[in-house]
């Protein structure tokens, strides 16, 4: 058995007198697409803003690669390689294509002996052209601004930039919602291809569709734990709605009493 | 009075330069002074009755506001034209407009400056001698007459306060000056307050002299050193229910003034005459144009003392600054 | 090979046209102006005046610099989605505060250059404290920057006036006039004439009526800082992270942009140019003044938006705003030469920035952002 990408083990997270996340455990392997369901307040969010360094968990254990680790912010999980795509996007509209694949880490050339730095826009348009080129995706300019791209073409943007920089896990929070649905059928075909390059995708997602069409294994939250872990080929669409609404638990045993 | 002398070397000058302007090209001057005020506007109805009198063209431009970044600009506009003779105007700063009109003079454009001088004023000696003359009040004279007003209406002894617009201004400067000197040299009893600067502003000066009536339980008089002081130090002195009880002298008859003065609110005005100051200007103007070279380098226009007593008398009253319709 | 949505129809012609037209308008607004202008001042004035002179050119360059200036700040502010009310009264306490320090420089016995330099350094620095205040104050206690540069305004004000003492700070080195007011260039027009560098030519009478300052010393300095400001925003990170910040606050920080620290710099370097501006008006004046800037703020953004700059943020150009300084200097320099009431600019001006506002309106409606509503 391969060492997962990502390993988390029991982790707790209370605000105040509520536990959104209670003692949850999972894995996620290089190559695998990991669909997170449950309903509203089921703690899916939170149990992924603590994989992404938002929240620090108050118990339990995140491992990388097998090595325990704890993020000191959003910013130090992303350096270590796992990045999250947000429902709106972090994109700049006012910006272009490169520009947001770039934004914050700008290529820079030195001028004058060091003194004076500039964007390097050339590089970047190039990379951007490569990074697109690899998940095969096409625009047909890359030097407007996004605003008046469609929200599929600007989730591949996002994809696109995840990607670029190396992400060793990419945590996607409803990449479907508000597309058609040839969009949506894009975005998860891209989503197909990044774990075809060994990218391992968890999915946050309420439609089930997207679900079957495109997860390897399918984790179900309720009220903070776990109650589910199946693969998606042998559960059906009613079992999982079951889970989501708390009628069938795997784990309760385990429960606390 | 000075201003009879130079009337009658006047009269003989005008009649040249009336016969002189029918044969040349028109003379074209222009009008600046320093904002919006009744003060500027009687001047300006002056100046623009010399012009037709005298067969001039008068062009015309008011800053909106106080200021050397005003009237800057509408200068070198002016300048720019090319095609003005004179220019009439009253410096807002007299130090800061020094550069910009002399640089106006260099363009071979003549200065007079009313109402307010540049440097000290003069003209023949000082360390400014390039506009052709200055017409205005003698502001000191203005500012004793004014202490001496006051001081006779508050009885000889108590605490003033004099509220003014802005610093560096020469006519201004003039009458805080005059003032304080009586003040200190005949009314040693006197307390003198201020002067506050409300930067052209009479709601400014209106708050400034309710606030030094809070916290000066004996003042017995205010001075308002020009139209928009004393505007407001009588408006400020009426808000705080002291008219008649506080004695308000104001420098510059405008119709709000005199109306205070009904009231009871305002003792005395001091009315200087900018309708003179105008006509005068632009007779210098024509003379200059004509070949007189013997133009006074200094006229001062006089005052007209309004009180109770004789803002009636259709003599006096027609100094009051309106502008006829 | 995936196609993510085909490309949107391309637009129709009446769209691209207005689109075309929104991004140009401005300087055809600006060249009709001056058509204007060149044939009425010569009718209004019975062919004596008129408009196109090398003089009135000049005049011109020489009134947009401190709006140019305090227009370059608030550029850059204004893409962050921010906006700077202070920028009037930090550039008076730059007057005050560079005369009082070329004054007391040259009093202590330094020669005039580096008195003058003394000044220089007092109006940055002075103005850079400002600014970081304001910067620090937006960033890390969140208090939007309208409130807080009000609110700083104020204090400025307050301090302005206390330094001068209520009055204009006079009282300088009568060289320092020529800082401020001599020109790179002197034309004398006409016969006799020629062109010098640098030196004006001893003439007086009717040569030295025909001898034109071509680019003022404050002029070429608004240039170079101008050109300083274009390169910033265009080519540095700093330049794109001011857009970022103003197009999408919350992707900002999430990808990593010292925000706080970009937005502390922003405000610095607004303030600064304020500072400049300042300065710089002590020079032509010979004085300092505690009160010059207070006329400005209004007419900086009303340049700013004139030329397009976006008031919800994200969008803007350095010349946008000094088309927009342009088209408010030549309207006001040509309503005085048509000897109408100066007041009118007031009015004109009003006008033009709202239909600037509007057409920058449309423009947000044909490309769409309009329906994805609020962006923060």
């Amino acid at each position: 058995m391969t060492v997962p990408v990502l390993a988390v083990r029991g982790l707790v997270k209370r605000f105040g007198g509520l536990t959104a996340v209670d003692t949850v455990s999972i894995e996620v392997h290089a190559g695998e697409v990991v669909a997170l369901l449950g309903d509203n307040g089921a703690g899916k969010s939170t149990l992924i803003k603590c994989v992404s360094g938002v929240h620090v968990p108050d118990a339990g254990e995140i491992r990388l690669d097998g090595r325990p680790i704890s993020f000191a912010g959003p910013i130090d999980a992303r350096q270590h390689g796992i990045e999250t795509i947000y429902q709106d996007l972090a994109l700049a509209n006012n910006l272009d294509v490169p520009a947001n694949i770039f934004l914050g880490r700008e290529l820079k050339r030195r001028h004058l002996g060091g003194l004076v730095r500039t964007l390097d826009e050339r590089r970047m348009l190039a990379a951007s052209d490569t990074a697109l080129d690899a998940l095969d995706i096409r625009f047909p300019s890359l030097t407007q601004p996004i605003e008046s791209l469609s929200g599929g073409q600007r989730q591949a943007v996002a994809i696109a930039r995840a990607v670029y920089w190396e992400a060793k896990l990419m945590i996607m929070d409803e990449p479907t919602n508000n597309l058609g649905v040839p969009e949506q059928r894009k975005v998860l075909e891209l989503i197909a291809r990044l774990r075809d390059q060994g990218v391992p995708v968890i999915l946050i997602t309420h439609t089930l569709p997207d679900v079957f069409a495109v997860a390897d294994r399918i984790v179900v939250m309720h009220r903070g734990r776990k109650v589910a872990e199946r693969r998606a080929a042998e559960v059906s669409t009613n079992e999982l709605v079951q889970y989501m609404v708390g009628a069938l638990d795997d784990f309760r045993a385990e429960a606390a009493p | 009075m000075a201003s009879k002398r130079w009337s009658l070397v006047l009269a003989g000058a005008v009649a040249l330069a009336a016969v002189g302007a029918q044969a040349q090209e028109k003379l074209k001057i222009g009008f600046l002074p320093g904002v919006v005020d009744p003060f500027y506007q009687v001047m300006q109805v002056g100046v623009e009755k010399a012009a037709k009198d005298l067969g001039a063209e008068v062009v015309t431009q008011v800053p909106p506001t106080w200021g050397v970044e005003a009237q800057t600009p509408i200068l070198d506009a002016m300048v720019a034209r090319g095609d003005l003779d004179y220019i009439i105007t009253a410096p807002v700063d007299k130090d800061q407009m020094v550069g910009p009109l002399k640089a106006a003079a260099d363009a071979g454009i003549k200065i007079i400056t009313v109402d307010t001088f540049l440097g000290d004023g003069d003209y023949a000696n000082g360390p400014v001698t390039f506009p052709l003359s200055y017409i205005g009040s003698d502001n000191v004279e203005g500012g004793r007459i004014s202490a001496r007003g006051l001081a006779k209406a508050i009885g000889g002894k108590g605490a003033v306060y004099v509220n003014s617009t802005n610093p560096n201004v020469s006519s201004v400067e003039g009458r805080e000056k005059g003032f304080a000197e009586v003040m200190a040299k005949e009314f040693p009893d006197i307390k003198v307050i201020g002067p506050d600067y409300n930067l052209d502003d009479p709601n400014k000066a209106a708050q400034q002299t309710q606030a030094v009536l809070e916290r000066e339980p004996d003042l017995a008089g205010v001075f308002g050193t020009n139209v928009f002081s004393a505007q407001g130090a009588g408006t400020g002195v009426q808000n705080a229910g002291l008219g008649g009880h506080v004695q308000v002298v104001a420098y510059d008859a405008t119709q709000l003034a005199i109306e205070l003065m009904d009231k009871g609110v305002v003792t005395m005005v001091l009315a200087q005459k900018p309708f003179d100051m105008g006509y005068m200007a632009v007779e210098f103007a024509a003379a200059d144009a004509a070949g007189v070279t013997s133009l006074p380098k200094r006229v001062e226009t006089g005052f007209a003392i309004i009180d109770k007593d004789n803002v009636k008398d259709p003599a006096i009253a027609r100094f009051i600054y309106q502008v006829p319709k | 090979m995936t196609d993510i949505a085909p490309a949107a129809p391309p637009r129709p012609a009446a769209e691209r046209f207005l689109l075309a037209f929104s991004r140009l308008w401005a300087w055809a607004f600006l060249g009709l102006m001056v058509v204007f202008f060149v044939i009425a001042v010569p009718l209004a004035s019975g062919g004596s005046a008129s408009f196109l002179t090398l003089r009135n050119s000049q005049n011109i360059l020489v009134a947009i610099t401190p709006i140019v200036l305090l227009g370059l700040g608030q550029t850059f502010v204004i893409i962050s989605a921010g906006i700077d009310l202070s920028v009037g009264w930090v550039m008076s306490l730059a007057s005050v505060a560079s005369a009082l320090a070329i004054r007391a420089a040259f009093n202590a016995g330094l020669p005039l250059f580096p008195s003058v330099v003394a000044g220089f350094l007092a109006a940055v620095a002075i103005a850079a404290l400002v600014g970081a205040v304001n910067g620090a104050i937006i960033a890390k206690l969140k208090v939007p920057a309208f409130i807080v540069t009000l609110g700083t305004s104020f204090i400025v004000r307050g301090i302005a006036l206390l330094m001068s003492e209520n009055t204009t700070v006079i009282g300088l080195p009568a060289g320092v006039r020529a800082y401020g007011n001599e020109a790179l260039l002197y034309v004398i027009r006409g016969e006799g004439g020629g062109i010098y560098f640098l030196q004006p030519p001893e003439v007086t009478g009717e040569l030295l009526r025909r001898l034109d300052r071509v680019l003022p010393y404050p002029v070429v300095v608004t240039i170079v800082v101008v050109a300083i400001a274009m390169f910033v925003l265009r080519k540095t990170q700093f330049g794109r992270h001011t857009y970022a910040i103003g197009g999408n606050l919350e992707a900002a920080v999430r990808t990593g942009i010292p925000v706080d620290r970009r937005l502390i710099a922003l405000y610095m370097l607004s303030a600064v140019t304020a500072g400049i501006a300042g300065f710089l008006s002590t020079l032509r004046f010979t004085a300092g003044s505690a009160v010059i800037g207070d006329p400005l703020l209004l007419s900086s953004i009303a340049a700013v938006i004139i030329g397009g700059v976006s008031l919800f943020g994200g969008a803007g150009s350095i010349m946008g705003t000094v088309i927009g300084s342009l088209i408010i200097a030549v309207l006001t320099t040509g309503l005085v030469m048509l000897n109408v009431d100066a007041f009118w600019q007031f009015i004109v001006v009003g006008t033009v920035v709202i239909v600037a506002v509007l057409i920058d309106q449309s423009r947000d409606l044909i490309i769409g952002r309009g329906r994805r509503g609020a962006r923060r």
